[in-house]
């Protein structure tokens, strides 16, 4: 292999690895997306349930630092884990509640919910530390990386599987990894995917088959808030290391973006999801140059808009070219 | 359900929002009750008698500050409830603002040296077309490319801040000002205040007007119609012959007009020059606003003096007490939930019981 070859290699491997670090809580939050969508309610708190996820992993990290001092260290960031993902899927539960059991509109209850979790951490954020905007002067943890260094050497796979500076990557890139594969096959193989996606696509007709069809969507709302939970409690363990106010930024809105962009397919939608992340790195490193932070800042929501119109288009020209073909059909016989 | 009764289930939503906020603020503030007491009394003037007789009202800056956010409040009110006539939930009253704002500014600095009988109606009329041309973005995006709205206005939010900034920051600036601004509107565009040490403007009576006007065109004219039409059922629409495509398109521009003179309000009668970093967010608060009305525009400018007034009062009461502001959002959240919940009316008022059947039927009903 040619010295060019390697770097170029690496360089590639490099940005694959910045698009996928900045993706995951996206592809968490369109995983989740997807599964409420597919069970026909969707979640439109996805938002709020990353904000809360992370705010609850990260103070309860902190916390259980100072309650346990005794407790091996590696456990405080996974009890934070937990705990983030508890949170965060008790507020889809709330989503659940207001929607099926008490009759509130699926969309205005999400934004509700999403406006009390951006209130409520910044409250509480407040009250536990006194600052508004972030919890730096809490010692929070991170979750633990996982490194290949045996592989340190091997050219461009070594960069691949370490990334920057031989750090590895944390656990939750991989878990939202598994998490795709593991959606993906329970939609499509299981009962319960194949139930869900019935439950979705006609309620009258799965309630006629004799399915709950209530259970199946708390079910559908209920894994959207662990999914989604997962992304939050990656900003705040693994991103960054602490909590920010209004960390999500938008994140929670463009799972939602990436669902309907990636057709309501699994696949579709975490390759979606990827692309914003990839939008993300491009404008960081656009930043580095002489381009304005304000066109920067333009991209990634550009390019979402872009996306969901070229997509548009493509469908549209190829049931064009479908319907052209049956009729070339129905012509030559 | 009549109005009185839909007047009440709002009522105790409110109300049962604030007693949970309260109850939250007990969680944090070691005076929750003189919490409570700024959130609530902090926005009306205190009117005193002096010793030697005379009425001194205090406290007006407040006052003030309740009636301008009420008027961009009913605008911003108005940006969300007319596309969602058509049933459609735009969020874009944000970007729509900022665009009205940037264009009003612009327009009154390039007019140059004319009297205030051009220069105000030009900035006018400035806001509204770009707020009107922002919210078409989104409805063509809609209605060519079935590009879901919720989506698309929350990214054009995120553009037209951006664009905002640029304009200001590299366009605009003021070198002279001290921080990143645009140079202060010439005096014959910008709107002087009625009422003395306050910010309180004409603009104030522009949002009724506004109100007025949207209601005359939704209840009396064609488009009025086929937008109603449009969002009640847009499959029959579409069979009757109503342009359905056109009608949403004009509820997101007609929406984005009003969000833009929100933007003219902030600008030519509010600040009366434009920093950097004007705070983006108002936009969404109209959500609460056209929830609290019910979709009924007529009803927008009292909920917008209700809410305003809980924004004022939670102004008041983050400088009296230790309690941060943001409890708002709170209790903005669980007004929202409690309004649209409805079944939790009936049972919280206790008329489980007579209409039990029925919501039981509906609950199974629903789950279908």
């Amino acid at each position: 292999m040619s010295l060019d070859l390697v770097a170029a290699g690496t360089v590639a491997a490099m940005v694959a690895v910045a698009t996928l670090r900045a993706a995951t809580p996206i592809v968490f939050a369109s995983l989740g997306g997807l599964i409420s969508e597919l069970a026909g309610c969707i979640n439109v708190a996805l938002e709020g349930v990353m904000l809360v996820a992370a705010f609850a992993g990260v103070i309860t990290s902190a916390y259980s630092g100072l309650w346990f001092p005794d407790a091996p260290l590696w456990l405080h960031p996974w009890l934070g884990c937990a705990a983030g993902l508890l949170a965060g899927t008790a507020l889809a539960g709330l989503l659940a509640v207001f929607h099926l059991e008490l009759g509130a509109d699926l969309i205005v209850a999400g934004i509700g919910l999403n406006i009390l979790a951006q209130g409520l951490t910044v409250l509480l954020m407040a009250h536990l530390t006194g600052d508004k905007g972030s919890t730096a002067s809490l010692t929070s943890f991170a979750l633990p990386n996982l490194r290949w260094p045996e592989l340190g050497d091997v050219p461009v796979l070594g960069a691949l599987l370490n990334g920057d500076g031989g750090a590895g990557h944390n656990v939750l890139v991989y878990g939202a990894l598994a998490a795709t594969g593991l959606i993906a096959w329970t939609l499509r193989h299981t009962v319960f995917g194949l139930r869900l996606r019935a439950a979705g696509e006609n309620a009258e007709a799965a309630l006629a088959a004799g399915l709950a069809v209530k259970r199946l969507r708390y079910a559908g709302l209920l894994l959207s808030g662990l999914l989604a939970s997962g992304g939050g409690v990656f900003l705040g363990m693994g991103y960054l290391t602490l909590f920010q106010a209004d960390m999500a930024a938008g994140r929670g809105y463009l799972a939602l973006a990436a669902v309907f962009l990636g057709g309501r397919r699994p696949l579709g939608t975490v390759v979606a999801a990827l692309v914003f992340g990839g939008a993300t790195v491009i404008a960081a490193r656009l930043g580095l140059l002489a381009v304005p932070a304000e066109v920067v800042f333009m991209i990634p929501p550009l390019v979402t808009i872009a996306a969901l119109v070229l997509v548009k288009q493509h469908q549209r020209l190829a049931a064009r070219r479908r319907a052209a073909a049956g009729r070339a059909t129905l012509l030559s016989s | 359900m009549t109005p009185s009764r839909e007047g009440a289930r709002i009522a105790l939503a409110v109300g049962a929002a604030l007693a949970l906020g309260f109850a939250i603020m007990a969680c944090v503030s070691d005076q929750p009750w003189a919490a409570l007491r700024a959130l609530l009394t902090g926005p009306l003037p205190s009117i005193e008698r002096a010793v030697d007789g005379r009425v001194v009202v205090h406290r007006l800056v407040r006052f003030g500050a309740w009636l301008q956010d009420a008027t961009t409040l009913t605008l911003v009110g108005l940006a969300i409830a007319i596309p969602f006539r058509a049933r459609q939930f735009s969020l874009g009253a944000d970007g729509q603002l900022f665009m009205g704002a940037l264009a009003a500014a612009v327009v009154s600095l390039g007019v140059g040296d004319v009297p205030a009988a051009i220069a105000l109606p030009l900035a006018f009329l400035a806001a509204a077309a770009a707020g009107a041309a922002w919210g078409l973005v989104a409805g063509l995006l809609k209605t060519r490319f079935e590009a879901n709205e919720i989506v698309t206005t929350l990214m054009l939010n995120v553009v037209a801040v951006q664009v905002y900034r640029l304009v200001v920051g590299r366009v605009l600036n003021d070198p002279t000002a001290g921080f990143i601004t645009t140079p202060p509107l010439p005096d014959a565009a910008t709107l002087a205040p009625l009422i003395a040490r306050t910010t309180v403007t004409a603009m104030v009576l522009v949002a009724p007007a506004a109100v007025a006007a949207a209601l005359f065109l939704l209840r009396r004219t064609t488009l009025g119609y086929e937008i109603d039409l449009a969002g009640a059922n847009p499959w029959f629409a579409v069979r009757a012959g109503v342009p359905v495509a056109r009608a949403t398109v004009l509820a997101f521009a007609l929406g984005g007009a009003f969000a833009g003179l929100a933007g003219f309000h902030v600008s030519n009668a509010l600040l009366k020059r434009l920093p950097i970093d004007l705070t983006p967010g108002i936009g969404l608060e109209g959500i609460v606003v056209a929830l609290l009305a019910r979709g009924r525009v007529g009803a927008l400018p009292l909920a917008a003096l209700g809410y305003a007034y809980l924004r004022v009062g939670a102004q008041a009461m983050e400088r009296a007490t230790d309690v941060p502001r943001e409890v708002v959002l709170v209790i903005q959240a669980l007004i929202i939930l409690f309004v649209v919940s409805d079944r939790l009316a009936p049972l919280a008022l206790g008329l489980a019981r007579r209409t039990g059947a029925r919501v039981r039927a509906r609950i199974g009903g629903r789950a279908a």
